[in-house]
């Protein structure tokens, strides 16, 4: 049974998160990777293949060597449904916001009647 | 690249809002249940206040009701009041994260910051995400109540 990929399984992971940033910066083959991990490049090889499997890594065979690629289009979307998210905590401010401003004028009514 | 530990900013949310109101206003509707109960959203939710024990450790109980129905508990603890000034609480049901709400005074109005910081990216990102399928599922919902608003049309 496979399990389910998707962008955010993807960048859960710290090593994941910072192999996205590497290749974000510049293409590069999996030696290359792996050479700035502190893990076997089986480990980075594993890595690699979530990635590429959830579509935030592309890998293009270049000669010999396949180059690793960062799709950051799928992130764009991670980043959008943060965005989303913010909201919802804005819109308590809204209505607090609201709230205030029903309630001073009905203190300023009230003051009025007296 | 290992600064991850110390670096918050991709598990944190920051607001800030100028409000129209005197700092003392802005307090009380923040401390007090019933208070809190009339604009503690989303739309179309209500709450319910169990529990609000204002002091460091003090344990604050909201369950928030949803317009289909479905109860969402929310469970915090108070680490830190100032009055006027600053409200830390620990939200301890998922998802985890801490939040600190500081009132700022500015004539007669006030700064309200709050600033929520989850335990980890991974809390942050699973939140956001259950957010999303939330959303995914209320949409769902409202389409499914207009659908069924313009059958009965059709068909009365």
């Amino acid at each position: 049974m496979e399990a389910r990929r998707d962008v955010f399984q993807a960048i859960a992971d710290p090593t994941r998160r910072a192999i996205i940033q590497l290749i974000a910066e510049k293409p590069q083959n999996l030696n290359a990777i792996a050479e700035n991990f502190d893990m076997t490049r089986q480990a980075v090889s594993l890595h690699i293949k979530l990635l590429s499997e959830c579509g935030l890594i592309e890998i293009r065979q270049q000669g010999r060597e396949r180059i690793c690629e960062a799709q950051l289009r799928q992130l764009s979307e991670v980043s959008l449904w943060v965005e989303q998210y913010r909201q919802h905590w804005d819109n308590k401010l809204n209505s607090l916001e609201k709230y205030l401003h029903q309630l001073q004028k009905q203190r300023k009514n009230a003051k009025r009647k007296k | 690249m290992q600064s991850e530990k110390n670096n918050t900013s991709d598990r944190e949310l920051l607001l800030s809002r100028l409000l129209d109101a005197p700092v003392e206003l802005v307090w009380e509707v923040w401390t007090h249940a019933e208070h809190i109960a009339n604009w503690w959203g989303p739309d179309g939710f209500t709450n319910t206040i169990s529990k609000m024990d204002l002091r460091p450790g003090g344990e604050w109980d909201l369950v928030m009701h949803g317009p289909d129905g479905t109860d969402y508990k929310n469970k915090s603890i108070f680490r830190e009041v100032i009055q006027h000034k600053k409200i830390v609480y620990e939200h301890v049901s998922a998802p985890k994260f801490t939040a600190t709400i500081q009132f700022e005074r500015q004539g007669e109005k006030t700064l309200l910051t709050w600033h929520i910081l989850f335990e980890s990216r991974e809390v942050f990102l699973q939140t956001v995400k259950t957010f999303k399928a939330d959303e995914g599922l209320k949409q769902n919902i409202e389409k499914l109540n207009h659908y069924l608003a313009v059958q009965k049309q059709t068909n009365g």
